[in-house]
């Protein structure tokens, strides 16, 4: 414990740096920013703003972008209070009793418990992960080839087990990704695999240009101009405090909130929309009235938005303990970080503490900045979306062409965008999630590495994946997930899934 | 005959799948002591056959594939236009007049905004854009002809 607050204080030495809180600054103003503007999610705003992390050092790059992703966190839920529009997909739970709130004339308060509650959760996130991360790396340093490959796998099946979506749907996104993610030259033989005598195509597809496309330039095209509406509410300042009873009904909720995201962030998936889903359910099932519920309760506000902030954190701490990606945003940062040349996993606490350290104690000062940040501006961020989106879109297509093409200067990868963005539109269109494709476009070159190693240490035979006790565990669970999801799909139950992604239907609706 | 959305689907990543088996053809397997180039893409483009096909199985079922649920197809058409527009011209004509042009295109002609207002938008954010990326940001952007 002693070591790990030695370490927390080196943290804080990197990151209240005066230049570094600068990058932290800003990479939470651009979070709440994102998280505001419908059309544009955490997961586009990281990657077209990953280009711009390349002169910098890894340390201030990574406080950046992760600034941009927990921001994000708090800006989706300004919109989805004062507009019933969520910015963001996870604070469309926050949509049903924060307008009605804002209905009600407590617009003000629901920002302050929304923002109060992302504020503990998002601290409470971190410092779990200052306590978690670190252990959890140094257990998965007795890692092989066959634990890493269990555990990929596992990560795959439970984001499919997690998805609102079907296991299939989800399944076969992943698999497609992994097919993307096999394109370029084989790093063990040198072979050429679909490069189409396309040079630039050597080196793979990247991430920035699969993620732009996708989920920025696709979220483009599958929204038409006419259908953004731009009714803004803007609460005064002495409307933002909420009154005794507020408090003490937001303080349960906040509490369970933060608990239960950390939780499910730590599970691959999209924890961060899976647990204000949950949160949501929980905070109505444990109500004393739960017929306030739609109607302005403030527990709905308070549960929701403290879980998906605390989920947000503790997705860090399989990507920087384990170097596994548990969803397509830290997919994206584990990107980043590899560009800088630092390869996230058991090996990042003792190799480059700096930048650790630094990263975790920067996520403290950004929970300050953004509490800072949220609740004075909040009428300064709200005109923000006085601007048309006819005028808005355009300029998010230009930065995704400009983003994309400075990661190589390759208007290649500019190409891809475009294909991508169109293959985006047409997914939703057949209602499939991107989300999976890009985790598994990541986790491909990982997942084929260890999978041959694997097969090559046990000189071709299956078995080493039972024979080893941590990789036997990992791949049970795994067997275990699958056939709970075909015991349920068998019996055709609407399980806890099926009964979230109705609700999120109908609350998109 | 009902068409139905996830036999669409399923058939689509069959034939995609069939399709890039075929073109696979040149890549070694190897044997499961020593992996070749070519045994993972086999495993993945078989899972995602596989997932195809039970798609295409569970989706006779399933919603139909509504027309109207294409309504933004247009819009989205166009967008597409003048985004492919703007990278084929992207490294020819420069950053600050592909990205003008770019900008005009969606707000003046897809969006159909007065032309006015329009293009001093379009030259005024392609101008701040190049200020901020080139000269704050010091990203190399393409240069015009004219200045290379």
């Amino acid at each position: 414990m002693e070591a790990t607050f030695d370490s927390l204080l080196l943290g804080f030495s990197v990151a209240l740096r005066p230049d570094v809180l600068l990058y932290a600054f800003m990479g939470c103003l651009v979070g709440t920013l994102v998280g505001m503007l419908p059309g544009i999610g955490p997961l586009a705003g990281i990657s077209i703003l990953l280009p711009v992390t390349f002169g910098l050092d890894a340390t201030k790059a990574i406080v950046m972008l992760a600034g941009i992703y927990y921001g994000s966190q708090y800006g989706g839920s300004t919109t989805s209070i004062l507009m019933r529009i969520p910015g963001e997909a996870a604070s469309v739970m926050t949509c049903i009793d924060g307008y009605a709130m804002t209905q009600k004339g407590r617009g003000g308060a629901a920002l302050c418990i929304a923002a109060v509650g992302s504020f503990v959760a998002g601290t409470f996130g971190v410092i779990m992960l200052t306590l978690v991360a670190p252990p959890l790396g140094t257990f998965a340093l007795g890692f092989g080839p066959p634990e890493f490959t269990a555990l990929l796998v596992l990560g795959l099946v439970f984001l499919a087990y997690m998805s609102a979506t079907s296991l299939v749907r989800t399944l076969l996104m992943a698999s497609i990704g992994l097919l993307l993610g096999m394109v370029g030259i084989d790093v063990m033989t040198g072979h050429f695999r679909w490069a189409f005598d396309i040079p630039e195509l050597g080196d793979g597809l990247g991430i920035v240009p699969v993620a732009v496309g996708l989920f920025g330039l696709g979220e483009i095209l599958s929204t038409p101009s006419r259908s953004v509406t731009t009714k803004v509410v803007s609460p005064k300042l002495s409307e933002l405090l909420p009154n005794r009873a507020e408090w003490r009904a937001a303080a349960a909720p906040i509490g369970r909130g933060s608990v239960l995201g950390f939780v499910i962030g730590i599970v691959p998936g999209s924890a961060h929309i899976i647990s204000s889903f949950l949160s949501y359910a929980l905070e109505r099932r444990l109500s004393k009235t739960p017929e306030e519920f739609g109607k302005g309760a403030v527990a709905g506000v308070a549960g929701p938005e403290s879980a998906n902030n605390a989920a947000s954190t503790g997705a860090f701490v399989p990507m920087l303990a384990l170097g596994l990606p548990t969803g397509p945003v830290t997919a994206v940062l584990m990107a980043a970080l590899l560009i800088h040349g630092i390869p996230p996993g058991p090996q990042l606490v003792t190799e480059h503490p700096d930048v650790f350290w630094g990263f975790v104690a920067s996520m403290y000062v950004g929970n300050v900045m953004l509490l800072a940040l949220n609740l004075p501006l909040v009428g300064l961020f709200v005109s923000v979306l006085r601007i048309p989106y006819s005028y808005l879109y355009p300029l998010i297509v230009m930065f995704c062409i400009v983003g994309v093409y400075e990661v190589n200067h390759s208007i290649v990868d500019v190409w891809i965008m475009l294909a991508m963005g169109v293959f985006g539109w047409v997914l939703r269109k057949f209602d499939f999630d991107p989300a999976p494709l890009v985790l598994g476009l990541v986790i491909a070159p990982i997942l084929e590495m260890s999978l041959r190693q694997s097969l090559v240490m046990s000189n071709g035979h299956w078995g080493i994946f039972v024979q080893r006790p941590i990789a036997a565990v990992l791949i049970a669970i795994c067997a275990g997930l699958l056939v709970l999801s075909a015991v349920s799909m068998l019996r055709r139950r609407n399980d806890w899934r099926a009964r979230l992604a109705a609700e999120e239907a109908g609350d998109a609706a | 005959m009902k068409v139905r959305r996830d036999v669409v689907a399923g058939l689509a990543v069959l034939a995609g799948g069939a399709a890039l088996w075929a073109s696979s053809g040149d890549l070694p397997v190897g044997s499961l002591a020593m992996p070749g180039a070519g045994m993972m893409p086999m495993i993945a483009i078989a899972l995602v056959m596989v997932f195809g096909a039970v798609l295409v199985f569970r989706g006779t079922a399933g919603p139909r594939l509504a027309a109207d649920h294409w309504s933004d197809a247009d819009h989205a058409l166009r967008v597409i236009v003048a985004t492919a527009v703007a990278t084929f011209l992207y490294t020819r004509l420069g950053f600050l007049i592909t990205m003008s042009l770019l900008l005009f295109g969606l707000v003046g002609l897809v969006e159909r905004r007065r032309v006015l207002p329009a293009a001093l938008f379009s030259l005024g954010v392609a101008l701040a854009t190049w200020l901020l990326f080139g000269m704050v940001l010091k990203a190399p952007l393409p240069p015009a002809p004219v200045w290379s």
